[in-house]
């Protein structure tokens, strides 16, 4: 009884002043934009809540905010899975075999440090404008990190299990898929989770630089067009899509990872 | 057939011949066996009792196949043994319980990957599930188990995957005072019901002579065998009867001199 | 990224704990089998193919660029690339500046914004660990800009700070600032309890609490939030360049493009590569010096 008191005035307070916090955040923003400079380059709250929800409406270049938003969920999801993918078995493998380790090693890290978005000049080079360019920039994006996190999960295998599973009469061949497998599924989530949010990265900057539609393109038409506005709605989508797609995969890793320490 | 070695007794069903081991360490060499010859017999309840860090996990890797031989050989059945015997289980000294595996999960391991049907391994599952008291559990993880527990989970899944020879090390080291009276209790009465070899490592006097058919002593590193003695105080023993104690200070007496003369 | 292996700690505290699992686990567990005698030729043989598939890399490379399989308008031959950037070195064409320039450019532009970035976040983030009130006021504006990748920032900076230092110095210093906060936050709040009940046992007041146990005790967590921190400024450094600017290596590489310089594009993304290796090496190496007991 106690406890559950205790409980709902602690979330009460939570609101309060999460509330409390945002309303001064707004009202700092409005007095910015009203007494100072700031709001002769910057969209006041008022403007910004508005234009947000005429965008669902009114078309900004050639889609509604949606199919902007909609666009760049698209390119994300096909980059983002190629590379996932092509991470997780790449990563396996090196994790897996000293042999591919030592073979795709020494190339990988030529790679590796190079960010995704710095491929962009080359990308364009070598296939053109186009979609899969945005969908090679996302790809090179996460795929690092998914080959990296894979690889950590795989070497960390605790030969102590690899034993039992021996003794217990499992066949080299069964160690893969019984033991390395199942314990580099949480190195991947997090693989998956740390990729998803530079895939984002990939993608407005991939947008900013090559495409005519999307949220990256709706970002810098704003700032190009002298309508700010535009560019804080892109930004405030953007975040609430990435939010949600990292809450989903947190999700889908909850249910597929009970066996972890997060369960509890 | 030249490996086939005329049997001393004929119920032996291990015979570790001259065995040793020298691990290679950063500075040179480790000698943790020296020298161990042991017969094994069917359906007996022998127990390794050593100090600590004496070799005793080490001896039972050797016979598991988790750890090579430097020197000596080892015959199961009058054979040498291959590496991976599939007569052999063990159950060890740490919760060594895949974390991504039900309970359930964890006890048809060893089924499962000989190719046993769903149904039947997980009839026999059921059935060492049941045994080792952990009914209602089979949909549990190992990460929301109690440390004896998770022992009985390791001693269901080492007799599920029906061995000859199941090698237990130190499987109540970690636990409570309470919780391993009861596990000892609850090992006596499974050995009983499923008559198997039983060979049981611990550095718990008391464990050792409530268990034990046998009990082999180990010395110090590098262990070779002590002393050797048969218990025949009939079961369930009591840990307090008068021959009990005697046995217990005698074995004691003859451990700490040992130590006194090492150091 | 750039930071690779030990990148992903940063995505929650839990998945430290996984790790930790992991690493003890193999260190109660037995090795393995393992017939010592053989490891070290087997680790020359090994090193020896990593040789190999390296030569045989560049010499596909070569051969698939020489023979003009792929155009060496698309793909130049790797001494070309040496070639370009010895020539770089000196020259300014075709973009206006030698690559020294442009490398001191981005770096001072990564290093103030990072600065910047952890000085103010890792207090930030402490506070917000420590004190209730703080961390329900701000934990919810916090949420709110924290999804928004860094990158998303360049045009309003641009907006204000026009297409010089300030506007990518700003943005650097939101991507440092971000994960700054997170990783102080969450390392002061999991390494609260125990350490905390021992200090007060021993009759530690609150703020030598705060100073003599939970800072210590989070500094490994703090520091992987600023490797965190600096791959992101790296990238979204040059992402800023690539968008909008006059100097530095992300605008090397993109007025390359424009002219069609494929080698000084290639020559500019590898020194990308390097540059922000050399970074985080010097983050790790900071890391070994200052935080003691190391990471679990
Ligand atoms: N793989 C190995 N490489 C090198 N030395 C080893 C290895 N395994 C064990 N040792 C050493 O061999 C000795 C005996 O170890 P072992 O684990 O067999 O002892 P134990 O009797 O089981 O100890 P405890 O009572 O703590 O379980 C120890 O000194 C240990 O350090
Ligand atoms: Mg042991």
């Amino acid at each position: 009884m106690t406890v559950r008191q205790w409980i709902s005035d602690d979330t009460k307070e939570t609101w309060i002043y999460g509330i409390l916090g945002f309303l001064l955040f707004l009202m700092v923003w409005q007095m910015a934009c009203v007494f100072t400079d700031f709001g002769t380059i910057f969209p006041s709250p008022g403007v910004s809540i508005r234009t947000f929800f005429m965008a669902f409406i009114e078309p900004i270049g050639r889609y509604t905010l949606l199919g902007h938003i909609s666009i760049s969920l698209k390119r994300v999801l096909i980059g983002y899975g190629l590379s996932s993918v092509a991470g997780i078995i790449i990563g396996l493998l090196m994790g897996y075999s000293k042999m591919a380790h030592a073979i795709i090693y020494p190339i990988f890290c030529i790679v590796r440090p190079i960010p995704g978005i710095a491929w962009i000049p080359l990308a364009i080079l070598w296939i053109g404008i186009g979609e899969s360019t945005i969908y090679f920039i996302i790809f090179m994006g996460g795929f690092s990190q998914m080959v990296m996190n894979t690889m950590d999960g795989a070497q960390h295998i605790s030969p102590e299990l690899v034993g039992v599973a021996k003794v217990l009469g499992a066949k080299e061949n069964q160690i893969f898929r019984k033991i390395v497998l199942p314990s580099s599924v949480p190195y991947i989530f997090t693989g998956l989770q740390t990729s998803l949010s530079t895939s984002w990265m990939a993608v407005l900057a991939a947008e900013m630089i090559t495409a005519r539609e999307g949220a990256g393109w709706l970002i810098l038409s704003g700032m190009q067009t002298g309508r700010i506005e535009n560019n804080v709605i892109g930004m405030i989508s953007i975040g609430a899509v990435g939010l949600l797609l990292a809450a989903l995969l947190r999700e889908t890793e909850r249910r597929l990872c009970i066996w972890t320490v997060r369960s509890r | 057939m030249d490996s086939t070695k005329p049997l001393e007794h004929d119920d032996t069903i291990i015979k570790l011949e001259h065995i040793s081991k020298t691990f290679i360490v950063e500075d040179g060499e480790a000698r943790v066996i020296e020298q161990i010859d042991l017969e094994i017999r069917e359906n007996e309840f022998l127990v390794i009792f050593g100090a600590g860090q004496c070799g005793k996990t080490t001896l039972l890797k050797i016979l598991s196949g988790l750890e090579s031989l430097t020197e000596g050989k080892v015959y199961i059945d009058g054979k040498a043994k291959s590496r991976f015997d599939p007569r052999v289980g063990m159950v060890y000294q740490t919760t060594a319980l895949f974390p991504w595996l039900t309970v359930m999960g964890n006890v048809e391991f060893g089924p499962k990957t000989r190719g046993m049907g769903k149904r039947e391994r997980q009839k026999k599952a059921q059935y060492y599930i049941d045994l080792v008291g952990l009914t209602g559990y089979e949909r549990h993880f190992p990460s929301m188990l109690s440390g004896g527990m998770c022992q009985r989970v390791g001693i269901a899944r080492a007799y599920c995957n029906d061995p000859e020879i199941i090698l237990m090390d130190e499987p109540f080291g970690h636990l409570d005072a309470q919780t391993r009276y009861m596990m000892e209790e609850e090992v006596e009465k499974i050995w009983d019901r499923e008559k198997r070899t039983v060979v049981f490592v611990t550095n718990n006097i008391e464990e050792a002579l409530y268990l034990a058919d046998r009990i082999i002593i180990l010395t110090e590193c590098p262990s070779t065998v002590l002393k050797e003695y048969q218990i025949d105080f009939p079961r369930p023993r009591s840990l307090v009867s008068p021959e009990f104690l005697a046995l217990r200070e005698e074995i004691s007496a003859l451990v700490e001199l040992r130590e006194g003369v090492v150091v | 990224m750039i930071c690779g292996k030990r990148y992903w700690e940063y995505s929650s505290s839990t998945t430290t704990y996984i790790r930790m699992m992991a690493v003890s686990d193999s260190v109660i567990g037995s090795r393995l089998p393992s017939s010592q005698g053989r490891t070290l030729k087997e680790k020359t043989r090994y090193i020896l193919i990593s040789v190999a598939s390296l030569v045989l890399f560049i010499v596909i490379w070569d051969l698939a660029s020489r023979t003009g399989i792929i155009s060496a308008k698309k793909l130049p031959v790797p001494s070309k690339l040496f070639e370009t950037f010895l020539y770089k070195l000196t020259n300014k064409n075709p973009d206006g500046n030698t690559l020294g320039i442009h490398i001191w450019t981005s770096l001072q532009e990564a290093l103030i914004g990072f600065f910047f970035g952890i000085t103010i976040g890792v207090p930030l983030g402490i506070s917000m660990a420590w004190f209730r009130k703080f961390d329900k006021l701000f934990s919810p504006l916090f949420d709110l800009i924290k999804p928004i990748p860094p990158v998303g920032w360049v045009p309003i900076m641009i907006t204000f700070f026009g297409i010089g230092i300030m506007s990518k110095v700003s943005v650097i210093f939101i991507a440092s600032f971000i994960p700054a906060v997170i990783n102080s936050y969450s390392g002061i709040k999991q390494t609260r309890d125990v350490h905390t009940w021992v200090a007060q046992t021993f009759g530690a007041s609150r703020s030598q609490v705060l100073f003599t146990v939970a800072i210590p005790s989070a500094a490994p967590m703090i520091f992987t939030g600023a490797r965190v921190a600096l791959n992101g400024s790296w990238v979204s450094l040059v992402a800023a360049e690539l968008i909008a600017s006059t100097k530095g290596l992300g605008y090397m590489i993109q007025t390359a493009r424009l002219v069609g310089r494929i080698d000084v594009v290639f020559v500019g993304v590898l020194v990308i590569g390097v540059f922000g290796a050399i970074l985080m090496e010097g983050l790790s190496y900071l890391e070994r010096r200052f935080v003691k007991g190391g990471r679990r």
